[in-house]
């Protein structure tokens, strides 16, 4: 039963919420173990679903189900060496909301009706608010009142959308089940207006949650103010499965025949994110903020390879994944300088090199694979974007994206240069680095290493299936 | 013999408009209460609906408690805890929201008529209700600064969404497993609104939104 992968994370949350702190911490890292064996076994096939009509495995859903499972494993174990150190307030709720944030991700990926999805990506709103606003500052308030606010009305809108494409159905008589599967199987006959006008709420509804912008203006806050943990799991895990609700409904909208409009979109959307988030990286004061805004501009180029599709399609799925990993990965690292500076402001830290050695030596690793350079896999992904752009004719489209990279990167270049190496007058470490806090953003620099130059046949086989559907194929 | 469809419907419209002219924030959560139940009702009374099942009727007595008893409930603790009975300065006077209202289901009956969607003969009532009630939820998150009233924006958002569903839609598509869930969400969705509220309150002193202006670039 394939349902298992999400009841498994679902249940132990449950449980783990009235557990005392040292067991509770143990559930975490089993239940993130035997989620990742569960995950491994679905892509074996060795699991069918129960409920057919609710749930199924859809390639991209099952690459998204494995990013998630896999940062998450490592996330755990750095999350208990983190709640160790700061002494958390109410841990029992963090851990289980952890958990419950897994299942509720794992849901979006397996979900195959349509509001079903719906109903999943809500519930990953809500589970994961009380991760942010867990140290109660006022900050951390602020971040939460404005991402439960503008993702629940976003989300509304998307399912407004979604009736909108059962309207498509209705008005072209047909009367098949409201899954993607059934309806990608009629896409020709569903009625064209309806179904483009669903999609323009269903990308500005998703789009809130993934943080394309005009509608990111949540994501800095709750990125930055999360615990780095949760953070971690906002960024590398969560967009991705906001990004799956618009790729489903742009696999549909590209088998009726409307593949060119919603490119488009997406297409400026895209675009639109990375120039919003290249002009707010510049001098920005809060490292944390920084990478907030880098996982915009990653949504954006994401939402652009798909847009642009061919061979920049199989780059955004990619990117989709190296992303993941490169971003948790930084942001593990930057919760280790936030424990040891005490301070998410980059004037306030300094010569990283000297005092948490380690950690800088992951932070500055993570910052080369997120500009996009070899050996890590986002170099291999945009270079597949860009390349893809120039071939589709979609020159002033691709100038732009080359453009807001550069920026981007020079941005992100100085205020990483000011923290790795610049003065730093403070001598004093608040906490040191240890072993679980180190190893975790280091593994997750690892897979991305090793994914770039060695993509195991299964993940690239998916990978083809996924986008061999819309028109998406490696031989530019 | 009077149309049920409409009475409810015209009730529903009056909702939005009080709701848009009230201060009084326990007067609002009454109006909400009242809007849910009859929003929960619409669906019963239309022609297309009629045949229920037993999983039916259970699903709309469930679907009254909650969004007729349930949510209305936790607004109610919630505008005790904090002790705030008005909203004090709105962004938006409140004849302005009313004449805001007016404008609004003018529109919608509008867009109605320009949409040409073949309705089932009597629903365009149900149309204009629905996005009258969806544009009102919408303004009031955005004209009133006390975060419990966007709360109730967003209740009246989502209602106006249910509305334009039960409008468009045939009942066959719809699995009652399926907006079970939906409306579990809700109710999470405002018990967690609730809980941050109250943290905010503890935090701030006040629920005003406007005090919340430190995260910005």
């Amino acid at each position: 039963m394939i349902e298992f992968i999400f009841l498994l994370p679902m249940m132990t949350g449950i449980i783990a919420l009235f557990l005392p702190v040292n067991l509770g911490r143990g559930v975490l890292v089993v239940t993130a173990l035997l989620h990742l064996q569960v995950c491994v076994m679905g892509w074996m096939g060795k699991l069918e679903p129960i409920f057919g009509a609710f749930f199924g495995r859809s390639p991209e859903g099952m690459l998204v189900l494995l990013v998630t499972s896999f940062i998450f494993l490592f996330i755990a174990m750095y999350a208990v060496s983190y709640m160790a150190e700061t002494s958390m307030q109410s841990e029992p709720i963090f851990i289980g909301c952890m958990l419950l944030f897994l299942g509720t991700m794992s849901m979006v990926a397996l979900a195959d009706h349509l509001i079903v999805l719906w109903i999943a990506i809500e519930a990953t709103t809500l589970v994961s608010a009380p991760l942010i606003f867990i140290n109660r500052s006022k900050r951390a308030l602020e971040a939460t009142w404005k991402y439960v606010l503008i993702c629940s009305v976003g989300i509304a809108l998307a399912l407004l959308g979604c009736f909108f494409v059962t309207l498509s159905m209705d008005v072209a008589a047909i009367n098949v089940p409201l899954t993607f599967t059934s309806l990608n199987a009629v896409a020709e006959r569903l009625d064209p207006f309806w179904l483009s006008f669903g999609f323009i709420f269903i990308i500005i509804g998703y789009g809130t949650k993934m943080g394309l912008a005009p509608m990111h203006t949540w994501l800095p806050d709750a990125h930055s103010e999360a615990p780095s943990p949760a953070s971690a799991l906002l960024s590398g895990a969560l967009l991705n499965c906001a990004f799956l609700g618009v790729y489903k409904f742009h696999t549909l909208m590209h088998l009726a025949g409307l593949g060119s409009f919603s490119s488009n979109l997406l297409i400026g959307f895209g675009l639109v994110s990375m120039v919003v988030a290249g002009i707010f990286i510049l001098r920005q004061p809060d490292y944390k903020r920084m990478l907030a805004y880098s996982s915009i501009e990653n949504m954006g180029i994401i939402a652009f390879g798909v847009g642009i599709g061919g061979i920049a399609l199989y780059g955004a799925l990619l990117h989709l994944i190296h992303h993941s990993l490169l971003k948790s990965s930084l942001f593990l690292s930057s919760g280790n300088i936030l424990l040891g500076f005490g301070s998410k402001l980059v004037a306030l830290v300094g010569g990283l090199t000297r005092f948490l050695p380690k950690t800088a030596v992951s932070f500055l690793a993570g910052f080369v694979g997120i500009s996009g350079l070899p050996p890590f896999g986002l170099f291999i992904s945009e270079l597949c974007i860009i390349f893809g752009a120039f071939q589709a004719g979609h020159y002033l489209a691709a100038i732009v994206f080359i453009a807001s990279l550069v920026l981007i990167v020079a941005g992100m270049a100085q205020i990483v240069t000011d923290m790795s190496f610049g003065g730093g007058d403070q001598v004093e470490i608040l906490v040191g680095e240890g072993f679980f806090r180190v190893m975790p953003p280091y593994v997750l620099l690892a897979a991305s290493i090793i994914l770039c130059v060695w993509l195991p046949d299964e993940i690239y086989q998916t990978i083809i299936n996924t986008i061999s559907v819309i028109g998406g194929t490696i031989h530019g | 013999m009077i149309n049920m469809t409409n009475t409810i419907l015209v009730i529903i419209l009056l909702s939005v408009l009080l709701s848009l002219a009230s201060n009084r924030l326990s007067a609002l959560v009454r109006i909400m209460a009242l809007q849910g139940v009859m929003v929960s009702l619409t669906p019963l009374f239309l022609e297309h609906h009629s045949n229920l099942g037993s999983g039916g009727l259970i699903f709309f007595q469930i679907m009254i408690l909650i969004k007729g008893l349930l949510i209305p409930g936790l607004l109610f603790m919630a505008v005790r805890k904090v002790s705030i009975t008005r909203e004090i300065e709105p962004l938006i006077g409140y004849h302005a929201s009313l004449f805001f209202g007016l404008v609004c289901i003018l529109l919608s009956g509008y867009i109605t008529s320009r949409l040409q969607v073949s309705l089932p003969a009597g629903h365009e009532l149900l149309l204009i209700t629905a996005i009258t009630t969806l544009a009102a939820g919408l303004f009031l998150m955005m004209g009133r600064t006390k975060a419990i009233t966007q709360v109730i924006g967003y209740l009246m958002l989502e209602n106006g969404i249910y509305l334009i569903g039960t409008a468009l839609t045939k009942q066959s598509h719809t699995l009652y497993v399926v907006e079970f869930g939906v409306l579990l969400d809700l109710l999470v969705g405002v018990m967690i609104m609730g809980i941050i509220l109250h943290n905010i309150n503890h935090a701030f002193d006040d629920v005003d939104t406007t005090l919340m202006r430190r995260l910005k670039d």
